[in-house]
């Protein structure tokens, strides 16, 4: 009786764990297989195709993987450097008493649900951008801002906890021979969390790769690729989020699931690369 | 109540009245401490566990200034002048009084990186010019011949014992005039800890040395003075064969003959 | 100047730059925040949570179908997530270990879909589920919560039973009990308060996703406990009320914002708070 227990309690656990790997797959195939008939009629020039006209069953995904490209470069070239700025402050120059208070609201902040990102967006920091520089107030500079600040803190918090696990006698070493705080942050601190700091930043870049609700409400969704940073744009998936719900054609549907095949794949690509270049578990070494 | 001895060296330090009392606790760690450090002699400070000897040594370099809070009282001298100041350039004061912790603390980068750190902070940018410090460092630390066909690998990759001596050659580059040694073989095995103490005999003829260390024998094998430390106060401080041989204080006495500690 | 000099100075303008980057980043987290619990507070009122929604301009709108539907399709799919999730990270714990091949592949497969876009789960739900029904629904929506959420349970569930020491599950076979019995009575149960830490913060991860539901649970302005059929969620509610041009909707999208932080703030506070004690000890 034990023995059949055993056996079948072995075999659920594994098959529930082997539902994981299924479903993954299932994903891949499910995206390719409603993907086809954009695939079939569109090909590669899907990807170099700007032109993007439902109602002439024209699609070409140009504009919105620009724009994903964009807007994500844009959130990270603002975000990494303030939240390695945190990370630094809050690992090596904040007195003892704000270090846990400013850490924990940070990692409460980065919580908080990416809509509501969005929301203050539309409506406090639309108005800022319009009256700064005119048109809407919607487009690829706010989307690349809103996005900044969407994973600042997640990139803040990981940062930190990669700089913290440096030895403190590593760092007191450094001192000894006369550096200071900043000699000591990046020749000791930078230099041996690097990984964990490079890691945290691919991480970070995938989750703004794949966010839609921060930056559907301000990016505007056209697509066009935009010649002024203030220009209204679009992304894979405000694209998905604006069009999925009324896209009526197959063909229209079809090219709206080979954008997210394309999303998915560029998401695992930038993740798995993080993974293994840079966060090793160091999983055999235990 | 202390027996401390007059010693006849010139001193490289010494400590007048020190105390020192860390950040948020209401006694002072250490009392009332005068003691002599004499020039070109290896000093040891000996005491059991909590006594103050890692307390005492790390005010010489004032690596407790790192963390806020932390307070100093009397003096240290160093070079003539009271080191305890406000006005003292500690980055300066690093340079000329090294350390040595107690585990090896090899930086994430080359071992020729290692050795030049020093010398970059202070500004050495001559590639030749480091290169002949860094290769002299090398040699002081007995450590050339193991590295010398690869300065350009990653530190870590050495054994515990080789990277100790990469950290003394990284410390003694800068040619301070005193170094610190933090109980530095307490991660070796015995091997290692033999050379890293045939190293310390060795450099007294360039620096001055104050070492701590929990094992008698080694303060007994290295050192020309030793100071016995209990409970924040110095007991006594004489040289080495007569303190090991014939204590002047009893406690001194119970101590190394193993009655407590 | 000096060397030495020229490295103090940049030291001074380094740790002001980064303490004003810290400034910075806070100042828009506080800002943020702030508007959020003003306009939060501002929009609460008992309406919200006795009135369903209704067409703008009227006085007894609310937030009570958002709030059930919303109530709904997180307690279901935590339902349905956190068993399967715990039991798969059992398998990889106790039956793959570390050394195993396919555990590890599970574990690095599952590390990459806990970062995926949820919007793409959210298009494959609606092809196996919304498409071939002919209908949005409440059960789709489930469906793209729960395969987000396994992922997160799984690996939490993994790491927490690792930290058992083998010296228990040892103790337990010595006295001859079979190895489920090892796993259910001794090794999960010393695992508990990190399991159920996983498990608040998968809850809360999963409460605050709204692409996944745009178009599998998609929305309802009315009350709906029908799982068939399209319900409402807080976040869509919020998405679709904070675009609308009516004042007093993108009032309600606010009081539903603060509402769902304040639920998923507690969640976070409330796992640190188990967790805490535990940590301390070590």
């Amino acid at each position: 009786m034990n023995k059949f227990l055993d056996r079948f309690f072995h075999l659920s656990t594994l098959s529930i764990a082997l539902l994981t790997l299924l479903i993954t797959g299932a994903i891949f195939g499910v995206l390719f297989e409603e993907a086809k008939p954009a695939i079939d009629a569109f090909g590669f020039e899907f990807i170099t195709n700007s032109k993007w006209a439902p109602n002439l069953e024209k699609f070409g995904a140009l504009p919105a993987i620009v724009g994903s490209i964009m807007s994500t470069s844009l959130a990270m070239g603002l975000a990494v450097p303030v939240a390695i700025g945190v990370a630094i402050f809050l690992s090596e120059i904040a007195p003892e008493k704000l270090k846990n208070p400013v850490g924990i609201s940070i990692e409460l902040l980065a919580a908080i649900p990416s809509v509501i990102y969005g929301m203050w967006g539309l409506f406090y920091f639309v108005p800022i951008i319009r009256d700064a520089f005119g048109g809407l107030g919607i487009g690829l500079l706010t989307a690349g801002i809103v996005l900044a600040v969407m994973i600042l803190p997640f990139m803040a918090a990981v940062t930190r906890d990669a700089m913290n696990t440096t030895p403190d006698i590593l760092k007191e070493s450094a001192y000894a021979l006369g550096g200071t705080k900043w000699d000591v942050v990046k020749d000791i601190v930078i230099t041996y969390a690097k990984a964990g700091i490079i890691g945290a930043a691919i991480l970070a870049l995938g989750r703004a790769v794949g966010e839609t609700m921060a930056v559907t409400f301000v990016m505007g969704n056209v697509h066009k690729i935009p010649s002024l940073i203030t220009d209204p744009t679009t992304s894979i998936p405000v694209a998905l989020a604006n069009e999925f719900a009324e896209a009526d054609e197959d063909l229209y549907f079809s090219s709206l699931f080979y954008l997210a095949m394309i999303l998915f794949m560029m998401s695992f690509a930038v993740i798995t690369f993080a993974k293994f270049a840079f966060l090793k578990r160091g999983r055999s070494a235990k | 109540m202390a027996t401390i001895i007059n010693i006849k060296e010139e001193k490289a330090l010494e400590t007048k009245k020190f105390e020192f009392t860390y950040a948020g606790a209401p006694e002072p760690s250490l009392k009332n401490i005068s003691m002599p450090i004499a020039k070109n002699k290896v000093t040891a400070l000996i005491g059991p566990s909590g006594c103050g000897k890692t307390t005492l040594l790390r005010s010489f370099n004032r690596m407790h200034d790192l963390y806020p809070g932390n307070n100093y009282g009397g003096e240290i001298l160093f070079e003539g002048r009271n080191i305890l100041t406000e006005k003292e350039d500690m980055i300066k004061l690093r340079t000329q009084i090294g350390m040595i912790f107690q585990k090896p603390t090899a930086f994430p980068m080359s071992i020729f990186n290692n050795v030049a750190y020093g010398l970059r902070l202070k500004g050495i940018k001559n590639k030749t010019e480091l290169a002949d410090r860094v290769e002299k460092a090398l040699k002081d630390a007995a450590i050339w011949k193991e590295t010398k066909a690869r300065l350009k690998d990653d530190a870590n990759g050495m054994s515990g014992g080789q990277q100790q001596r990469l950290c003394i050659a990284r410390a003694i580059a800068v040619e301070p005039e005193v170094l610190l040694f933090d109980e530095p073989t307490s991660a070796l095995d015995p091997i290692s800890t033999q050379g890293i103490e045939r190293l310390i005999i060795e450099l007294k003829e360039k620096v001055s040395i104050l070492i701590v260390t929990h094992n008698m024998q080694q303060a007994a094998r290295v050192s020309d003075y030793t100071g016995f430390m209990y409970l924040g106060d110095l007991i006594e401080l004489g040289k080495t064969e007569e303190l090991f041989v014939t204590p002047a204080e009893k406690l001194t006495e119970e101590y190394i003959t193993g009655k407590f500690g | 100047m000096s060397y030495t000099e020229k490295r103090i100075l940049i030291n001074k303008l380094v740790m002001v730059l980064s303490t004003l980057s810290a400034l910075i980043g806070m100042g828009f987290l506080l800002w943020i925040l702030s508007i959020l619990v003003i306009n939060g507070i501002d929009a609460i009122n008992w309406n919200i949570f006795i009135y369903e929604g209704a067409p703008p301009g009227y006085e007894e709108s609310g937030l009570k179908h958002a709030l059930i539907g919303q109530a709904l399709l997180i307690g279901v799919s935590t339902l349905i997530g956190v068993p399967l999730g715990i039991l798969a990270g059992t398998y990889l714990s106790e039956y793959g270990g570390l050394k195993s091949k396919l555990a590890n592949i599970i574990r690095d497969i599952s590390d990459i879909m806990m970062s995926a876009p949820s919007i793409v789960i959210g298009s494959f739900v609606y092809a196996v589920i919304v498409a071939p029904m002919g209908n949005f629904s409440g059960w789709a929506g489930i469906a793209a919560l729960s395969i987000i959420m396994v992922p997160i349970i799984l690996r939490t569930t993994d790491d927490m039973l690792q930290l058992v020491p083998s010296t228990l599950r040892e103790a337990a076979f010595a006295l001859g009990a079979p190895k489920y019995k090892v796993i259910l009575q001794v090794v999960l149960r010393g695992a508990k308060t990190g399991i159920l830490t996983g498990v608040l913060l998968g809850v809360a991860r999963v409460s605050g996703e709204t692409a996944p539901l745009l178009f599998t649970s998609f929305n309802d302005n009315f009350l709906n406990t029908d799982l068939s059929e399209p319900i409402a969620s807080l976040t869509v509610t919020m998405f679709n009320y904070a675009t609308s041009p009516y004042e007093d909707w993108q009032k309600l999208g606010w009081a539903a914002a603060f509402i769902l932080s304040m639920f998923i703030l507690t969640l976070n506070i409330l796992g640190r708070v188990i967790l805490a004690p535990k940590r301390n000890k070590k």
